[in-house]
């Protein structure tokens, strides 16, 4: 396979240009993501009940909730770890099934857990590649893969001084910046990134923070978790509040203020879906 | 007489010293010329300076010859520099050659707080410190630009209402507190201006204004190469002029301010219909990349901000207006009208016709103000051991006075 494919198809800026036009055209866009009506159970307990929630490209969304809100089960549920028990997912207006990670990531949508899943004993290129690695002639394509690393890392203007650095000599604000990087291997179109700045110092939070605004001016949708509403409020658009596994509350990040969010999550506020626009 | 032959020395010292910290790096030459000394008295005095280890030597080129180039020797500590904005803080570190050493980016939520925010910049400080090697103990201070008007006697904001969640915060008690170093606070246009008039687009100027276009406008006064604060510190705050007499409410109080024609919402809002929500920097952006409704935008507010400006450079008379900020980013797009505007109604003098250019340092403008304002505070013991010198040349007065 010619290396030049290879390197953009890899590495591809991923449609930022198709966003761009969607947004200056219509304000009627079709969402990259919308999930609507999604129930989950676990035996008892009612982890989502009817969840709507959508993704734009170009737009970064934050979920936030209580533990137990179920934030994370809804981003099990975008990257196909787990299934709804009823419910519609849509991807640009197609009706899609997420039955399983692989079919999640062919359909273009990465994911970050908390737990990061890298290697320690590899390096930041061997880490980015893992289980997608580039071959020429039967070999691995190290070379190339080692500067695309280099790309990938230097368009997330990231501070990891080498990629030959292995995973285990970083600090857990490299390891998170590694792990954003991997996501943007493959093309995907929505990045899920589950509380993606807990325990890391506040130059790490920069970082990352950064990072999420590069995402998004790639042109990507991102689902943000997090619990840290300075963070939250600093790099999204708009703010989704799930409470008990239900809707309550979505806000627009730049003017809602930190006390109607969390009125919204503690459930001192028990707002229908879409609530704030109904005053325009 | 041999006493006023050092002292006048002493003072030849000084006056070099404080160039270069002005301006981080000069070559010999170049001192000459900013001190009015000549090329040999330089040349003797850093000697002696680079023998007592205060300034630090190296070979550059300077118009295709070779030259010295004198910075400040970096044992002398280490600078800090913070700009918080309406969306984002950034942190420096430099040393007293200006150089840059650590620089990070952090983003904040809208109407962010003074208490955790400072609190976030502190703890952001402390860990750019260990990122290069060094501690608090080498950090000489730390100065702090701010999107407000600042009263220079207590840094703090001196008008309510303008950036909320900052009233009545004694901003640089609180860092000092924390950090047990010297804090310095000025508005953020003030440190872009002094950051343009010594080491960017102005500093061939005596006279300039910079203008800074962002989140809000506002305007930093550089009169005689000093930066012009006023009273209370709300010199050049043409955010708050009123430019449409029944238009919106502002934050401060008053109705029509420039900052409700041509602020974030104002650059943001007429967008929505046709462009769907976007942020500022996604209209900087789109504007750069041809999109036509964005650069209408920027370039309307460019226009309605020149005239603003047109005011103001009647009134100070300057040669020169710097423009920077996020919308600066877009270079003619911004600064094209608002030039037109501003030479349609200056009284344009025969001398020297106003110039307005774009802020050649970009984003870090303001940051590296903060720096300089640091720098310069800071006092150096110019005095050096001289054993040919008689002990009794000195008045003692003035030895105690010196020292």
């Amino acid at each position: 396979m010619p290396v030049e494919a290879v390197r953009d198809e890899t590495i591809g800026v991923p449609d930022g240009e198709q966003a761009r036009q969607t947004m200056t055209t219509t304000t009627t866009r079709t969402p990259l993501l919308a999930m609507r009506q999604i129930c989950k159970r676990f035996n008892a307990v009612e982890a989502l009940v009817d969840v709507d929630f959508e993704v734009y490209a170009h737009e970064v969304v934050a979920l936030v909730g209580d533990n137990g809100a179920g934030k994370s089960t809804l981003a099990k549920v975008i990257s196909g770890v787990l299934q709804p028990d009823s419910g519609l997912i849509e991807m640009e207006g197609e009706t899609v099934a997420i039955p399983s990670p692989s079919a999640a990531h062919d359909l273009g949508v990465a994911t970050v857990f908390q737990d990061l899943a890298l290697c320690d004993n590899l390096d930041v290129t061997a880490n980015l590649f893992l289980g997608r690695e580039m071959t020429g002639r039967a070999l691995l394509a190290d070379a190339q893969m080692e500067d695309a690393a280099k790309k990938i890392l230097r368009d997330l203007s990231s501070r990891i001084p080498s990629v030959r650095t292995q995973l285990r000599d970083l600090s857990a604000g490299q390891r998170q910046s590694v792990a954003i990087a991997r996501t943007l291997i493959g093309s995907p179109r929505i990045v899920v990134l589950d509380e993606p700045t807990a325990s890391l110092s506040v130059a790490q939070t920069a970082e990352v923070l950064t990072h999420i605004q590069g995402l998004r001016d790639l042109g990507l949708g991102v689902v943000l978790i997090s619990h840290n509403m300075n963070d939250v409020r600093a790099v999204s658009d708009r703010i989704e509040v799930l409470r008990h596994g239900r809707n309550n509350g979505s806000f627009d990040a730049s003017s809602a203020s930190y006390e109607a969010i969390l009125a919204a999550i503690t459930g001192a506020t028990h707002q229908g879906y879409r609530s704030v626009p109904r005053f325009a | 007489m041999s006493g006023s032959q050092t002292s006048l020395r002493e003072a030849n010292r000084a006056s070099i010293i404080d160039a270069v910290k002005r301006h981080g790096g000069l070559t010999q030459v170049e001192l000459a010329g900013a001190t009015g000394l000549s090329a040999a008295t330089v040349s003797t005095i850093i000697k002696e300076l680079l023998g007592a280890g205060v300034v630090d030597t190296r070979t550059t080129i300077r118009s295709g010859r070779r030259a010295q180039l004198v910075t400040l020797a970096r044992r002398t500590g280490l600078a800090v520099g913070i700009h918080v904005g309406h969306r984002s803080m950034r942190v420096a570190l430099a040393g007293f050659a200006h150089e840059i050493v650590a620089d990070q980016v952090l983003p904040l939520p809208s109407e962010h707080r003074a208490d955790t925010s400072l609190d976030r910049a502190a703890l952001l400080i402390v860990e750019l410190l260990d990122r290069v090697g060094s501690s608090i103990d080498e950090v000489v201070g730390i100065g702090i630009g701010l999107p407000a008007p600042v009263d220079a006697a207590t840094g703090a904001v001196s008008v309510r209402g303008i950036l909320r969640g900052w009233d009545d915060v004694p901003v640089a008690q609180v860092m000092s507190k924390r950090l047990a170093r010297p804090v310095f606070v000025d508005n953020d246009a003030n440190l872009g201006a002094l950051a343009e008039s010594t080491a960017g687009a102005s500093r061939e100027y005596r006279d300039s204004v910079y203008v800074r276009a962002s989140v809000g406008t506002g305007a930093g006064i550089v009169v005689n190469g000093q930066v012009f604060r006023g009273f209370a510190g709300t010199a050049g705050e043409i955010g708050h002029v009123q430019v449409d007499p029944q238009g919106d409410i502002c934050r401060c109080g008053s109705r029509g301010c420039l900052d409700t024609v041509v602020g974030a919402r104002a650059i943001v809002e007429p967008l929505r219909g046709t462009h769907g929500s976007l942020t500022l920097r996604d209209v900087v952006q789109r504007a750069l990349d041809g999109d036509p409704g964005c650069a209408r935008v920027i370039a309307d507010a460019g226009a309605t901000i020149g005239t603003v400006v047109a005011g103001l450079a009647t009134a100070v008379n300057p040669q020169c207006v710097v423009v920077g900020g996020d919308l600066a980013e877009t270079g003619e797009i911004l600064i094209g009208p608002m030039r037109d505007a501003i030479h349609r109604r200056v009284l344009l003098n025969q001398i020297a016709p106003l110039e307005v250019v774009p802020a050649e340092l970009g984003q870090s403008a303001e940051v590296q103000g903060a720096l300089s304002m640091v720098l310069q505070a800071t006092e150096f013991d110019v005095r050096l051991d001289e054993p040919d010198d008689d002990p009794h040349d000195e008045p003692p007065v003035e030895a105690t006075h010196a020292g």
